[in-house]
């Protein structure tokens, strides 16, 4: 599609239209909400800021309305009226920083126009330096709170008001438009710089809790998907199983029925087809640590090892206390994984935390399901906390909560640490385990 | 025809048992014994002196792969390794393959690719399932970089047939194939084969594809 001639034309025109809209909506909305000053631990600066601002207006107020008032002291109501007005105004630039500068700006007029008769050819017009330092920082307070467009927009308005107030004069006066230009401009600059910093700073922090939020979202799915990748490694040695054993079956009997023999062959059909797409799972699930040593050659651990772990950790001298409760028994195969990971990643811990430390490793059997539960005393020196102990945890509450059960771990009153694990077991998979499972 | 004598080496009491029926059930083939893991299975060849060892990866103790690497470095060793898994990861098959197993197969084969599989790797004429062993081999050839020298100079040992008998046992072919193809009497292609492993000091044919692909005797085609 091309563009008549006419249509930049209609653009300009439009823009223009827009831009009283524009300005307007710059020179009134709302500014920024006042910084939070206080970090955690820190105090809170706000109050000390406001008490400063008070403290410089009332100076500056008191300067101004002495600067303004005629030598014979008349006058002195309707200044001190006006100079005070000025100066809480630009207190109320720090809580109101639009509609607290508009006033100001508004009053810096009034207050030219009202005193300009009685002003000398030698006074300052249309600010005195009082006058104009309450100007800067009125212009300085809005700049920080407010986009720089709009600063800048004010920095225009408040000079455009400036030369207004030089154009109806009595007398001539020495005028300082020119001179204060560049003041009035350093404070809109250092203002703006000072938002800028600001905004950055807080875009970094944004940045941070983005990225350590990105973080444990990434740490969650890795556990996930290590969880799922055991998972279905125990899935796809009990599938390869069926299919031996349905090859086996016809062996088993004499003269088995040909219903018989394609009954088992459809069974081993679909053994050896839910494992295609197992494996292509796992193809999926599988990633470079899956492959780490020690782990690819051995099969998935059962409870059963749990003696040979505890050795291990003996070995590596932590002292280990070991006790079980109730009535031991094969439970399904995701349970025991999950319970033989759980124990292994709180010894894990305690080797790494509490160095020296007594641990006791608890198993119970109960007709519900299976609890777990490891402790540590406290470390014989200053315990090593690290960031790599939140990983550990995520873990282990991944696995307890797949298996509907629960996990608590926390500080104990002694100074040492405590894991819990509580994984249920339902009835008829308690029923349906056969005693020899060892995927 | 003599007995295959096979051990059969799983932590799953219901893989050996149904392995056993299976074998058992086959004519010329005997399984000889039962290992629970890779320590169990060393001690049991060298009691049992069977001709094939089926053997899982993943045992505890001591894994198959391992099991695999001590039982073909002992002197003299005839017993050839093979391989059974889960899973067909090709991580695995570097390993067994460099261990010195024979071939590998899937814990789901067939009872007809089992009994093939042992024959065949009982018999040393032909590559296993050259499909699979191929690809495998491809991808062992691809992880070892470098060939390592001092077998490439045993390459210079072989006369330009053996060198091409070589490279054709590596593209998967049996006995019979290289006899047809290079249009000699089988028995002729099977001395062949046996001097080519005599020379290289290789113990099958399955180690035999594998130093030439890792010599670079061979290219994998289309990778």
């Amino acid at each position: 599609m091309r563009w008549k001639p006419v249509g930049d034309k209609e653009r300009v025109k439009a823009t223009l239209r827009r831009a009283p809209r524009v300005l307007f909506e710059d020179l009134t909305a709302p500014a920024d909400p006042l910084p939070d000053m206080g970090q955690p631990g820190w105090p809170v600066w706000r109050p000390v800021f406001g008490m400063l601002l008070v403290i410089c207006a009332t100076f500056l107020t008191v300067f101004y309305v002495n600067e303004m008032s005629p030598g014979d002291g008349g006058g002195i109501p309707k200044y001190g009226v006006l100079g005070f007005a000025q100066g809480a105004a630009l207190v109320a630039v720090m809580f109101r920083p639009v509609s607290a500068w508009w006033a100001s700006t508004v009053l810096m007029v009034v207050t030219a126009r009202l005193s300009e008769p009685d002003m000398s050819r030698d006074q300052l017009f249309p600010w005195s330096v009082p006058g104009l330092a309450l100007q800067c920082g009125a212009l300085f307070l809005l700049a920080l709170r407010v986009p720089p467009r709009r600063a800048a927009g004010a920095l225009v308005i408040t000079l455009v008001a400036g030369l207004s107030c030089t154009l109806f004069t009595t007398t001539p006066h020495n005028y300082v438009i020119y001179r204060s230009t560049p003041v009035l401009i350093a404070a809109v600059v250092l203002g703006a710089s000072l938002r800028g910093l600001r905004v950055a700073r807080t875009q970094l922090v944004v940045q941070e809790e983005l990225t350590a939020g990105e973080r444990a979202r990434r740490t969650l799915l890795e556990e996930r998907n290590r969880i799922a990748r055991e998972l279905h490694d125990v899935v796809a040695h009990h599938m390869s199983v069926i299919s031996i054993q349905a090859q086996v079956a016809p062996h088993l009997v004499e003269n088995p029925s040909d219903e018989l023999r394609e009954n088992l062959a459809g069974i081993r059909q679909n053994a050896v087809e839910a494992l295609t797409e197992l494996r292509h799972v796992l193809g999926v699930l599988r990633s470079e640590d899956a492959l780490s040593q020690g782990v690819r050659h051995t099969p998935q651990p059962t409870l059963d090892r749990l003696d040979e772990l505890v050795a291990n950790v003996r070995a590596a001298g932590l002292t280990v206390a070991t006790a079980t409760t109730g009535a031991p028994r094969p439970l399904p195969p995701g349970v025991e994984l999950s319970a033989f990971r759980i124990i292994q990643e709180a010894l894990s811990n305690a080797m790494r935390h509490a160095p020296g430390a007594q641990v006791r490793v608890e198993t119970a059997y109960g007709t519900t399901g299976l609890t777990v539960r490891i402790t540590n005393t406290a470390p014989d020196g200053a315990p090593a906390r690290s960031q790599s102990m939140g990983h550990g945890l995520l873990g282990m509450r991944e696995r307890a909560a797949m298996l509907g059960g629960e996990l608590a771990a926390g500080a104990t009153p002694d100074g040492g640490y405590e894991v819990t694990a509580i994984l249920p077991v339902s009835a008829p998979a308690l029923a349906a385990e056969s005693a020899e499972e060892t995927p | 025809m003599t007995t295959i004598r096979v051990l059969i080496a799983d932590d799953q009491v219901m893989v050996r048992q149904g392995f056993t029926v299976l074998l058992n059930a086959e004519p010329g083939i005997e399984v000889v014994g039962q290992a629970v893991d890779g320590l169990d299975a060393v001690a049991k060849v060298a009691e049992l002196a069977p001709d094939v060892v089926l053997m899982d990866v993943r045992m505890p103790v001591l894994g198959g792969i391992e099991a695999t690497r001590r039982i073909t470095s002992a002197p003299d060793a005839r017993v050839k390794v093979l391989i059974l898994t889960t899973f067909d990861l090709d991580e695995y098959v570097y390993e067994a393959l460099r261990a010195g197993a024979s071939g590998f197969l899937l814990k789901d084969a067939s009872v007809e690719e089992l009994a093939r599989a042992v024959r065949v790797v009982a018999a040393g004429d032909a590559l296993l399932a050259p499909n699979i062993t191929k690809r495998l081999i491809v991808e062992f050839s691809r992880m070892t970089a470098a060939p390592r020298a001092p077998l490439k100079d045993r390459i210079g040992d072989l006369t330009e047939r053996e060198t091409e008998v070589l490279s054709l046992i590596a593209q998967g072919l049996s006995n019979a194939e290289i006899a047809q193809l290079l249009v000699v009497a089988e028995q002729t292609a099977k001395t062949h084969v046996s001097r080519i492993l005599a020379k290289l000091g290789l113990r099958d044919r399955t180690q035999a594809a594998v130093f030439a692909y890792e010599t670079g005797l061979v290219r994998p085609a289309g990778y």
